[in-house]
């Protein structure tokens, strides 16, 4: 499986990778990284934004009249200026925007009245030399912030129910509850990376995030509408286990994934590159953030995590594991006699063709699995 | 449907959307004017504040909310800042937001809206511009019959007819007890000792022609007033000359100037005080002096009126009215409701109070029924209601603003009804203002923010670079990956972005949507969406070949089995912009709006424009090449290869 070939099969959809087979490693991998993410909240905690916080912040240009102010400068007038109106309250360090004629300063305050603001801000822009009116201002108490929160948490539960009534009543309700375990799973990974890196909370994050569970799910619907199409009378016929009809899709939509993500990624970079590197904070940065980092992990818990508890769960249906057993059965039976065979199907596969069937197509080559199977248990599966 | 015909509906919308543009939803303006979204102010600076109103702990009801809004509007007004949109977000939120300026009293509007029940103690003329231009012929000082204050919103029932009592001229609301609860007029006449200075009044004959009478100062001395008004006091005294406020403290009624026009000119300067300035005059001087106008007093600060215990001036109609002390308040209102008289078949609004307040009403209501023409509060009420009014009126202030003014007809101890030129709508809303004076709604200052205009011009900068990177990357993307059919993506997306600009502009009128930088966040994405939507169907398509049809074959098979993936997963991302736009609000909304709007464009130039095109391209030779098409590998193996499978499956 050298590069290019591997490329190459990825772009024609045959990569044939062993996904679902490999489900007790994806459980694993995801249970780790949820106690990680979990502790990490635990520990570490969020860095809330002012958002959330409550407080008050002044946004001060560095560049006035053609002078330009010092990260230092801007600090102590505003520390001055805020001891005149409230003595004592806190002062947190200037944070740079962005540069060159551009930049300016953010720093925040304690929570201050906006009468006390105003003062504080008209002291301000007498002190560095500037109108009150280009001095940017924002305050937010934190019981605002507690709303917010309450509004995104009910956004989420209105939101996950939605969704899941419409995937049971689109796919079925294992489909759905696999898709609602995925979105748990961005959720708690998306959580934790916040957590752990420390990024700023913002109600744009939390929103941010909530468009990107969206997103996510319109990965595990891709995934899920091939699975669909691949298990219609998977029942009917006995050539493959429902683990490897899912396994097929996953194969299937691959590339259709990382195409999709790879797309969806690329605005959402340029949102992220222009926010980080030419404002340095902001809405922009905080979206693309939430989003970047949260559409990657929906890439792969739709991918990895989605289809493997989806076929686990199938799994478990009566109807499912007899159809498995009788499968696996009739497999054993014809690798001990294949010289037989059942079905002429098969003529065209070359020994190049290690490939599994095409959606829906009715010729028996079983999905990833196989692939082992045919080169070890099945050498006459490959007929000249 | 045939392709053609497809693209024709989607050019009729083009053409629809851009009429609607240019000529729909108050267009005017030049050619650009016209295509000017509406930006968010932290996309071109200014101001906003947000306040969380709530009622006794519990989000308000919908009437309350919209009162509320119009308090926040007046005091909005007040600020002189009438550009300052204000609306009501979700269930309790109401955002102020002036865009393209720095105006940061609007983030101090918080405090509660009082309502108060007020004995109308004198009447004058607004008279500022006419005392400061004497040349100009001076109106009748005095609120004449003819040009008698009207209840707002009576203008759609003038037929008051003979049931709305002569007595109280018309359109004057009058207040009566219901039949249930006679008056039960009690002996003792009782002047209230704040108005018992002033009963030398002048005959009510002369209150046609002649201005108010007003008790005198001494009897409204105010309360101990505090060091800061003292001062302020002082400063103003310094800014309008000792002349004139020696000249302005002596008087006791307002100044005449139907006699002398010129009467005015000695208080000139009083005309240049700001709204806190005049806050600080005592009540006498803000009535009598002629020059201080109702715009000023409409400019003091919240809540400037709201004390209980001190006399007050407002505006009514365009009159200056002098209000005794609040004797009942609007905590005293049990109910208020607006009900159809079965006897009258007119309009009225009943109003209920608690048990305390019943007494405190029936107590003022009495002041005002057996109030006799020495007293002041009857002159006012005849020259409010033309001299027709026979008891006095109780004027119900809302925060700063007179709601109503209504004669008192009765003693009242029961359930009591006000009457006037009510229609259903001014009822229901008298109504509800009562309602919202009984449980007050409290504010709560949100989030509240300045944005400077340079910072705005960076933000907006930045989030159309951002926009055209990203579109730029999808496109080199797609090029890259689909060759020509890239061009197929990259017409969509152009498409798109032509009606979601459409969209905007036309919605920015219509609904009022603003574009904010969160919302420009959205398109971003949605740009994201929009190209996934071609890849599935691309894959589709890649997969139809492979199996080995041909290009003509597979597009209208790949098309049919896209489409489902296509819809379903957007109607996730639809659903999720629906919910983000019903829980949240401020940008967050921008944001969903933003979304969802496009998404729902987008299906519209998938089915419309993209699936026709494809049909068409799919007859054309290029197509079949797999340089040009992008589907270059599947193509040439399967030209190499047996068909897999023939047999037809089900999308």
């Amino acid at each position: 499986m050298a590069g290019p070939g591997l490329a190459t099969r990825l772009y024609q959809g045959e990569a044939n990778l062993n996904v679902v087979g490999r489900r007790k490693m994806w459980f694993s991998i995801a249970a780790t990284l949820v106690i990680v993410a979990i502790g990490a909240i635990l520990i570490r905690g969020f860095n809330l934004g002012i958002e959330f916080a409550g407080g008050s912040e002044f946004n001060v240009p560095g560049q006035v009249a053609g002078k330009t102010l010092t990260q230092e400068e801007v600090s102590g007038a505003v520390a001055t200026a805020v001891e005149s109106v409230e003595p004592g309250a806190e002062v947190k360090p200037a944070q740079q925007v962005g540069d060159g004629a551009e930049v300016n300063f953010k720093i925040r305050t304690a929570e201050l009245t906006p009468d006390q603001m105003q003062r504080a801000k008209v002291a301000l822009a007498g002190e560095l030399g500037m109108e009150a009116g280009q001095i940017s201002d924002q305050q937010v108490s934190s019981a605002w912030g507690g709303t917010v929160i309450n509004k995104a948490i009910l956004g989420l539960v209105i939101f996950l129910a939605l969704v899941t009534a419409y995937l049971v009543v689109r796919f079925e309700w294992r489909m759905a509850a696999a898709a609602f375990a995925s979105l748990l799973l961005d959720l708690t990974f998306t959580a934790g990376i916040y957590a752990l890196v420390g990024f700023e909370l913002t109600p744009y994050t939390v929103i941010g995030f909530l468009t990107i569970l969206g997103y996510s799910l319109y990965d595990v619907v891709v995934v899920f509408d091939k699975v669909q199409e691949n298990t219609r009378g998977v029942t009917a016929g006995s050539s493959r286990t429902y683990a490897e009809a899912t396994n097929l899709a996953i194969n299937q939509t691959l590339m259709r994934s990382l195409n999709t993500s790879l797309v969806a990624m690329l605005p959402v970079g340029g949102v992220l590159f222009i926010g980080a590197g030419l404002l340095g904070a902001g809405t922009l940065k905080d979206l693309g953030l939430v989003l970047f980092v949260g559409m990657g992990i929906g890439v792969y818990s739709s991918i990895f995590f989605a289809a493997p508890v989806l076929s686990w769960l199938k799994d478990r249906e009566p109807k499912i594991k007899a159809h498995n057993a009788r499968v696996l059965a009739r497999r054993a039976q014809r690798s001990e006699d294949v010289a037989k065979g059942e079905r002429g199907g098969r003529s065209n596969m070359t020994a190049s063709d290690e490939v599994p069937a095409y959606a829906g197509s009715t010729t028996p080559r079983p999905g990833a699995r196989p692939v082992q199977k045919r080169n070890v248990n099945r050498p006459g599966g490959k007929r000249p | 449907m045939h392709p053609g015909r497809q693209l024709g509906v989607l050019g009729l919308v083009f053409l629809v959307l851009y009429l609607a543009v240019f000529f729909a939803a108050d267009a005017k303006g030049s050619w650009k004017d016209r295509l000017e979204p509406k930006l968010g102010l932290d996309l071109i600076g200014g101001t906003q504040a947000t306040y969380v109103a709530s009622q006794l702990g519990q989000p308000p009801t919908t009437e309350a909310m919209k009162t509320a809004q119009e308090i926040i509007e007046s005091r909005v007004n007040a600020l002189g800042v009438s550009e300052a949109e204000v609306v009501i977000q979700g269930r309790d939120t109401i955002v102020v937001s002036l865009a393209g300026k720095a105006e940061d009293q609007l983030k101090d509007l918080s405090n509660a809206a009082n309502m108060r029940f007020r004995l109308l103690t004198g009447v004058t003329g607004d008279v500022a511009e006419s005392a400061l231009n004497p040349t100009t012929p001076a109106p009748s000082p005095s609120v004449s019959g003819s040009a008698a204050p009207k209840p707002s919103g009576s203008a759609a029932a003038p037929a008051t007819s003979g049931s709305a009592a002569p007595k109280a001229s018309g359109t004057a609301p009058k207040a009566s007890s219901a039949p249930s609860a006679g008056g039960q007029g009690g002996g003792q006449v009782a002047p209230s000792p704040s108005v018992s200075g002033s009963a030398a009044a002048p005959a009510a004959s002369a209150s046609a022609a002649a201005p108010a009478p007003a008790p005198s100062a001494s009897a409204a001395a105010p309360a101990p007033v505090t060091q800061d008004v003292k001062e302020l006091r002082a400063a103003i005294e310094k800014k309008v000359g000792a002349a004139a406020w020696t000249a302005a403290e002596k008087l006791t009624a307002p100044v005449e100037l139907g006699t002398d026009p010129k009467a005015g000119l000695p208080f000139k300067a009083f005309a240049s005080l700001t709204g806190v300035e005049v806050n600080a005059l005592g009540p006498q001087m803000q009535f009598n002096v002629p020059t201080i106008s109702c715009a000023q007093l409409d400019q003091r600060p919240n809540g400037a009126i709201d004390a209980v215990d001190a006399e007050v001036v407002a505006c009514y109609n365009g009159a200056k009215v002098k209000l005794d002390k609040a004797e009942v308040v609007g905590d005293d209102i049990a109910e208020a409701s607006h009900q159809l008289d079965q006897t009258t078949n007119q309009w009225v609004v009943a109003l209920d109070f608690k048990s305390e307040g019943q007494k405190k009403w029936a107590a003022l209501t009495r002041k005002a029924y057996e109030a006799t023409q020495t007293d002041a509060c009857f002159v006012a009420a005849g020259m409010l209601y033309g001299g027709t009014a026979e008891h006095c009126s109780v004027a119900v202030v809302l925060d700063k603003t007179i709601i109503s003014a209504p004669t008192i007809q009765a003693v009242l101890t029961g359930q009591s009804q006000i009457t006037g030129d009510f229609n259903a709508a001014s009822a229901k809303e008298l109504a509800d203002q009562l309602n919202f004076g009984a449980i007050p709604v409290t504010f709560t200052a949100g989030p509240a923010q300045t944005v400077s205009a340079t910072v705005g011009g960076q933000q907006l900068e930045a989030g159309l670079l951002a926009a055209a990177i990203g579109l730029g990357l999808v496109a080199i993307y797609s090029f890259f990956y689909y060759r020509m059919l890239g061009l197929v993506i990259f017409l969509s997306l152009g498409l798109s972005a032509l009606l979601t600009f459409g969209a905007l502009v036309f919605l920015g009128r219509s609904i009022g949507f603003t574009l904010t930088l969160a919302g420009i966040v959205g398109f971003i994405v949605s740009l994201g969406v929009a190209a996934d939507s071609f890849i599935i169907y691309f894959e589709r398509l890649k997969d139809e070949i492979h199996e080995g049809r041909s290009p003509r074959a597979a597009v209208p098979r790949a098309w049919q089995r896209a489409r489902r993936t296509i819809i379903s997963a957007n109607a996730i991302t639809i659903m999720c912009a629906v919910v983000l736009y019903i829980v949240s609000i401020g940008q967050v909304q921008g944001l969903a709006f933003a979304l969802g709007l496009s998404t729902v464009l987008d299906l519209l130039v998938v089915f419309l424009f993209r699936h026709p095109i494809m049909t068409l391209l799919a007859s054309t030779k290029a197509f079949l090449s797999p340089t040009v098409s992008g589907l270059g590998r599947v193509l040439r193996r399967s030209q190499t290869e047996e068909p897999v499978s023939s047999r037809v499956k089900e999308a």
